[in-house]
């Protein structure tokens, strides 16, 4: 009975996601494939070496965990919100209403499908990063902690999954989701320590940069590839989870009150 | 489990300002075809959307089989299916899967032999690999039916199915709603065509403005609420008669309207006429629709 109520609905969202991303795997895979090149190309590789981050690594190497970590978080988002709005474009959502899933069963299923997402080009860009690092280098890129990095992974991607779907699920048009996603969400990943140590900021930018909760999930990714972090590890780690249980909630009040009515 | 089907309890929704349904009370039984008719903004998709709990009630309450629609909303969506007015589009998958998906949100993992059957008995077999995009309405239509009916719903919500739909699968969706109230399913319907209701229905609410105006029995409703017209054919062309029920005389027929609960015994005594003069009759029964009409004039109080 516990199976028929409660794991089957959820696994049949996590695998609509799945499937629906699936679908447009190719999309899905060579979009960040190209990004994430050019990104170590102009940057890591050709101005790289201009570049000093300090802490004894290239900048190529900084670069690669920064990287991953954008891409991990961008596509977690991007995959809860697409599956949302096109839901709210095509009256999917109001279907959703109207079964008996409960908010816990649409968090946790789209919330995983996303970050399997999120993790899967993750994968694919950090594979990039490794053949570059060998290419320039002739070295293997080290993992040195990875328990953490997978924990950092999954716990950022799983707060940006939940962030979308709760963006979503409170916007009453499209215009709403794409002004959040510029004026808000593109600024903090840009100044999230992806393409500068913290060091190498004005130190007001270094006090506001403390506010970010992206400075400390790229930093515990960066500790779990390199082992350095531009903050304490244990802190970082405390920050990722507790921006994460503030989405969880979000995410989870906003499907008790946001809206499914179609657009 | 006695308790109705669907009781709606005094329920009132706002929009703002705007009274959308205004203190409606009524319920279906179990098995029983129930129309919900009126004009468009009447307020029947807000009733839908409230038991579907897309929209909350302001005042008043929803149960299904006796489950509170905003407090057991779980039990009370595991016994119903809807058909929405607006049609549905599914962009990734095919009508075969959105029917297999449709089934794991009711908790039904393997229900293949159930969606086989709908496919079969909405004629969809043709079309169960396309996509939703790739459907005509008709066929969008049916596949929105078949979705509502995958996990066997005991209430069946269907608003305006018929919206746009031709004569054939008009007759395929009425012989299939009476064979689901034959299967015990009960069935609350809104639509426009009078004729629908007229065919189908059990019971009927007008409702008009939010406010019901009135429920009952089609055939009652159309004896109480509607006048006949009985033609009656002469042999001979007879002199001109006075009657009050009497609306056109020729050589060679006599027009009567009359309410329904009047006799044509009745009639005819009052007639001097001889009845071996009568070589015919012709009565046309008045419809659901000239029911309606009486209703929204708001005649119904007088006579």
């Amino acid at each position: 009975m516990m199976a028929k109520t409660t794991l089957i609905p959820f696994w049949t969202i996590f695998m609509r996601e799945v499937r629906r991303f699936l679908k447009v795997i190719f999309q899905t895979i060579a979009t960040p494939l190209i990004s994430s090149a050019l990104y170590l190309l102009i940057f890591g590789v050709s101005i790289g070496h201009e570049i000093d981050v300090g802490k004894g690594i290239s900048y190529l190497a900084f670069l690669i965990p920064g990287l991953v970590m954008m891409t991990v978080l961008r596509n977690s988002l991007e995959n809860a919100v697409g599956s949302i709005v096109t839901s709210k474009f095509v009256g999917e959502l109001e279907d959703l209403r109207m079964v008996p899933l409960s908010t816990t069963q649409i968090v946790w299923g789209n919330g995983l499908a996303a970050i399997l997402r999120g993790l899967l080009v993750g994968v694919v860009t950090l594979g990039v990063g490794y053949l570059f690092f060998w290419f320039v280098n002739e070295q293997v890129f080290p993992l040195k902690y990875p328990l953490f990095l997978l924990v950092f992974l999954l716990i950022g991607g799983l707060a940006f999954a939940h962030l979308g779907l709760a963006i979503c699920m409170l916007a009453t048009n499209f215009e709403q989701v794409s002004a959040i996603n510029t004026f808000l969400l593109l600024p903090l990943i840009y100044l999230g320590g992806v393409f500068f140590s913290l060091d190498q900021l004005h130190p007001f930018w270094q006090v506001l940069s403390q506010f970010n909760p992206l400075l400390y999930m790229v930093n515990g990714v960066r500790y779990g590839m390199l082992g350095v972090s531009d903050v304490d590890v244990g802190f970082a780690l405390s920050v990722t989870v507790i921006t994460w249980i503030i989405c969880y909630a979000l995410a989870v009040w906003s499907l008790k009150k946001g809206s499914y009515k179609r657009w | 489990m006695d308790a109705a089907p669907l009781f709606i309890d005094h329920l009132t929704k706002y929009y703002g300002t705007l009274c959308a349904v205004n203190n409606v009370t009524f319920t279906i039984n179990k098995g029983e075809i129930f129309g919900l008719l009126g004009p468009n903004g009447a307020g029947k998709t807000s009733i839908i959307s409230t038991i579907t709990t897309l929209e909350e009630p302001t005042e008043g309450s929803v149960s299904i089989f006796g489950h509170d629609v905003t407090k057991e909303p779980q039990l009370a969506k595991m016994l119903t299916g809807c058909v929405p007015q607006e049609l549905v589009h599914h962009g990734f998958f095919s009508l075969e899967e959105i029917l297999g998906i449709h089934s794991g949100y009711y908790g039904l993992y393997h229900n293949q032999e159930r969606i086989d059957y709908l496919i079969d008995k909405l004629a969809l077999n043709r079309h169960k690999h396309k996509k939703v995009k790739e459907l005509s309405g008709g066929l969008k239509r049916r596949m929105m039916i078949a979705k509502a009916l995958v996990h066997s719903p005991k209430l069946l919500l269907l608003d305006e199915p018929t919206a746009g739909v031709d004569i054939e699968l008009r007759s395929l969706l009425w012989d299939f709603v009476r064979q689901l109230q034959q299967e015990g399913v009960s069935i609350l319907l809104t639509t426009h065509y009078l004729e629908e209701a007229e065919a189908l229905c059990d019971r009927v609410l007008f409702l008009d403005e939010g406010k019901t105006k009135l429920i009952g029995e089609p055939k009652h409703l159309i004896r109480e609420l509607t006048e006949r017209e009985v033609v009656m054919v002469l042999k001979q062309p007879v002199a001109p008669i006075s009657h009050p029920h009497l609306v056109n005389q020729t050589d060679h027929q006599l027009v009567f309207r009359f309410a329904a609960t009047k006799s044509m015994g009745e009639l005819i005594s009052e007639l001097p006429l001889e009845t071996r003069g009568i070589q015919d009759f012709i009565i046309r029964e008045g419809k659901l629709e000239d029911a309606f009409q009486t209703i929204m004039r708001g005649q119904h109080h007088d006579g």
